[in-house]
């Protein structure tokens, strides 16, 4: 009688055991950290967090596998900031965080197959440079260098956007439209061209600041 | 005989009458049948590992809300021209609805381990049963070896 009973009894222990090991498929702590790479409990119809990631990185990829940017026989200079990228849509943003993030992302996975020119640090440099050779700071370690580095391509670009509104319902519908291109800086041509478009629809533009 | 025709005819008549569904035809058990599961990367050498996942070179549809609505026709990865890695994934929409899912790419290098940062999530719009190209490129030459794709429903 004794050992039916204590084998019920480890039988249902083994089965309760592996209730406690199965996956707790329950969502986490709640947490004010959202993923930016994915749309967050604020949604509109302009560019958000998760589309700057999204055209970056879509477009740092495709310049790595072009044989004339990625592949030549001296890694060209390339200058990459907002100089001349330039923000015509109706969506408010700092048009910065879309080309620091392509600049950074390209010169970490470029591994000396591009070159990158801090164009926007040139006064800086300048500066520099100026007080090196008046004597008012020493030489550094660095050897001096006859000039500033010149670029070969620079980034250009143009974010536009196309608006509707149904003044029944309120839906508002933004078609956002970014080009991305390098251009060669002594020739004016255009040797890379990348284009990112998307379209949203919303019942009431949020407010972007 | 002449109560016994009269439904036969009917049925003949129905069977005239019946409407020819579009393709594609997705025949999801057969598809859920096909799936194999691999041993993930144990911790230690030698062990086997308690992680069961999608093989190497594959897509990972991890969102149960469109496992029997999408089905992975084909994958074909290739070199481009600066030896950076290509990777093409056919998706089916076998529903009669509008489907977006999105999609990511993890490169390995020849040890199993991440070579570079997963890709962003990227979006496809998939008209009733229709089919899109998914594609993704690495940042790395030389050093990739393997891929991973995962999918899920866009939110």
């Amino acid at each position: 009688m004794r050992r039916p009973y204590a084998l019920s009894v480890a039988i249902a222990a083994a089965l309760a055991l592996a209730a406690c090991q199965r996956v707790d498929n329950t969502a986490g702590a709640p947490t004010v950290y959202i993923d930016p790479g994915t749309s967050g409990p604020v949604k509109g119809v302009g560019i958000e967090s998760q589309d700057v990631i999204a055209m970056t990185d879509q477009m740092l990829r495709d310049m790595l596998s072009q044989p004339r940017l990625a592949n030549a026989a001296m890694p060209p200079n390339v200058i990459i900031d907002s100089e001349y990228f330039h923000n015509e849509s109706s969506s408010r943003l700092n048009k910065n965080s879309i080309t620091d993030r392509l600049r950074v992302g390209l010169n970490r996975a470029a591994a000396g197959r591009m070159q990158f020119v801090g164009r926007h640090y040139a006064d800086m440099v300048a500066k520099e440079r100026d007080l090196k050779r008046q004597g008012t700071v020493d030489k550094a370690t660095l050897p001096a260098a006859g000039a500033q580095k010149g670029g070969d391509y620079r980034l250009g670009g143009r974010i536009t956007s196309l608006d509707s509104r149904d003044p029944k319902t309120g839906m508002m519908q933004r078609y956002n439209q970014i080009i991305f291109e390098m251009v060669d800086l002594e020739t004016s041509e255009i040797v890379w061209s990348g284009i990112y478009e998307f379209a949203k629809a919303a019942q009431d533009d949020i407010i972007y600041r | 005989m002449r109560r016994l025709l009269a439904p036969v005819l009917g049925l003949l008549l129905l069977g005239g009458c019946a409407s020819m569904e579009p393709a594609p035809h997705c025949d999801m058990s057969r598809i859920s049948g096909q799936r194999d599961l691999v041993p993930g990367p144990a911790m230690v050498p030698g062990e086997s590992s308690p992680l069961k996942e999608m093989p190497m070179n594959s897509v990972n549809i991890t969102d149960p809300a469109i496992m029997n609505k999408l089905y992975v026709r084909s994958i074909a990865a290739r070199r481009t021209a600066t030896g950076t890695v290509e990777v093409v994934a056919q998706v089916v929409n076998c529903t009669d609805f509008q489907q977006t899912a999105e999609a990511r790419t993890q490169f390995y290098d020849s040890t199993g381990v991440a070579s570079e940062p997963v890709s962003a999530w990227q979006r496809l719009h998939l008209s009733p049963r229709t089919s899109s190209a998914y594609r993704e490129l690495s940042m790395g030459d030389k050093t990739v070896d393997g891929y991973m794709i995962e999918m899920r429903e866009t939110k």
